[in-house]
């Protein structure tokens, strides 16, 4: 799990350009919207892109979204459940 | 409306381009180049946008917006009354990553910052939000003539009295694919640099100026009858000198053949050897003509015959495009300077 974590902060620093993080600097449990990394909506469809992308899990109800990207720990639990490839 | 003719001060021009970015040390220790293709000099531009701003923003806006504050900044205006942006192909660079997405995987997966930069009236409506000026805001593409619609536009707007001030600007970018198509249509010629620019200007009827602009005026395939009557009309209180288009390119060069004859004797200055050739190279001749106003005088860096020229009267900037389509833009010293 470590190792899918430490992925997937790269993955997102990658796709949602944010330069000046590194992946130590994403707490776990932070919110990833509103306070913590601050990402609004558009991130948001960045993120269902990318799971598509990398884990073949298309999510049909974007709603949902708020829920997975709670914070890196839940949306890792999601993908490691959920994925496909 | 009001018809009375106010004049329309160019308070700064900004550039980033091949050249040392921001800053006017072209005039005097110009970068040479012997690549026939050669990338913008980008300035540090954590100074203009925030990291989390930035995130989604090709080059083509971080250039847009860096130049267009550092011209709001210098001008000392904070709210244009108008947005007028000029683009030949807008953020190519996004857009050739776009449209690669949807070659390789479809429609399901196609990123959303990439389509939002994919249009071109991407940079005019990005200064329009972060400099929170919801007025006039408009983008004209009309590849290596968009510049000069910018500023007709600007200019006929500043004549019927619709705006008082007005931040006009060029912008393209060139990624190594599409330099490539470029050369091939024939846009950039043998002998030409394949180059990058941004360049914002700032119009107003008041404030500290570099210099006035007097006069705009676009032909479309013009007779040579037309060509003498406006030149004779523009220049009827003399100019210092005519800046050309002219690149080295021999048909390019001869586009410009109806200044010797029709200016005969007026020194020609070339700015494309030194700013190269892109969508926005005549942006790039407007700055570096009031750039010279603004000192009182022409490098020999930008002159044909390699002398320098004082400024007094003023100089007129012609660009030409295909060999048809034409522009005049008369700038002027300040009175009294």
């Amino acid at each position: 799990m470590e190792e899918m974590i430490l992925k997937l902060k790269q993955e997102i620093i990658e796709v949602l350009n944010l330069e000046d993080i590194k992946p130590e600097d994403i707490d776990n449990d932070a919110p990833l919207f509103g306070e913590g990394l601050g990402l609004d909506s558009i991130d948001a469809l960045e993120l269902i892109v990318l799971m598509e992308k990398n884990y073949g899990i298309k999510l049909q109800d974007p709603a949902k979204g708020k829920e997975i990207f709670k914070s890196i720990n839940v949306m890792a639990d999601y993908i490691q459940k959920n994925r496909t490839r | 409306m009001s018809m009375e003719k106010e004049s329309v001060n160019i308070l700064s021009a900004k550039q980033i381009s091949i050249q040392a970015p921001l800053s006017e040390e072209w005039m005097d220790n110009p970068l040479n180049y012997s690549e026939d293709y050669v990338r913008a000099v980008d300035p540090d531009f954590k100074q203009f946008i925030s990291a989390g701003d930035a995130r989604r923003m090709g080059k083509l806006l971080k250039r847009a917006l860096a130049t267009s504050l550092s011209a709001l900044q210098e001008g000392g205006i904070d709210n244009p009354d108008a947005i007028i942006t000029g683009t030949g192909f807008g953020s190519i660079e996004n857009t050739e990553l776009f449209l690669d997405a949807l070659v390789r995987e479809g429609e399901q997966l196609l990123k959303p910052t990439q389509f939002m930069q994919s249009t071109h009236n991407t940079a005019s409506s990005l200064i329009g939000i972060h400099t929170r000026c919801h007025g006039y805001n408009s983008t004209y593409s009309q590849k290596g003539f968009s510049f000069d619609s910018a500023l007709y536009d600007a200019w006929m707007q500043f004549r019927i009295g619709r705006i008082k001030s007005a931040l006009v600007g060029s912008h393209d970018e060139m990624s190594p694919v599409f330099s490539g198509f470029v050369r091939k249509a024939g846009h950039v010629k043998e002998g030409e640099i394949c180059s990058e620019a941004a360049v914002s200007v700032l119009l107003a009827e008041s404030g500290n100026a570099y210099c006035t602009l007097d006069g705009v005026r676009l032909l479309d395939t013009p007779s040579s009858d037309t060509l003498k009557e406006v030149l004779a009309d523009m220049t009827d209180g003399g100019i210092d000198a005519v800046m050309t288009g002219k690149s080295g390119n021999s048909e390019n060069d001869s586009w410009y053949g109806f200044l010797d004859t029709l200016l005969q004797g007026v020194p020609q200055l070339r700015y494309k050897p030194l700013f190269g050739v892109n969508f926005s190279s005549s942006a790039t001749g407007f700055y570096a003509a009031a750039c010279c106003l603004r000192k009182g005088s022409v490098p020999a860096v930008l002159s044909e015959s390699g002398k320098g020229v004082e400024c007094s009267k003023g100089i007129l900037v012609v660009n030409v495009v295909e060999g048809r389509h034409y522009s005049f833009s008369l700038l002027k010293p300040v009175c009294g300077k």
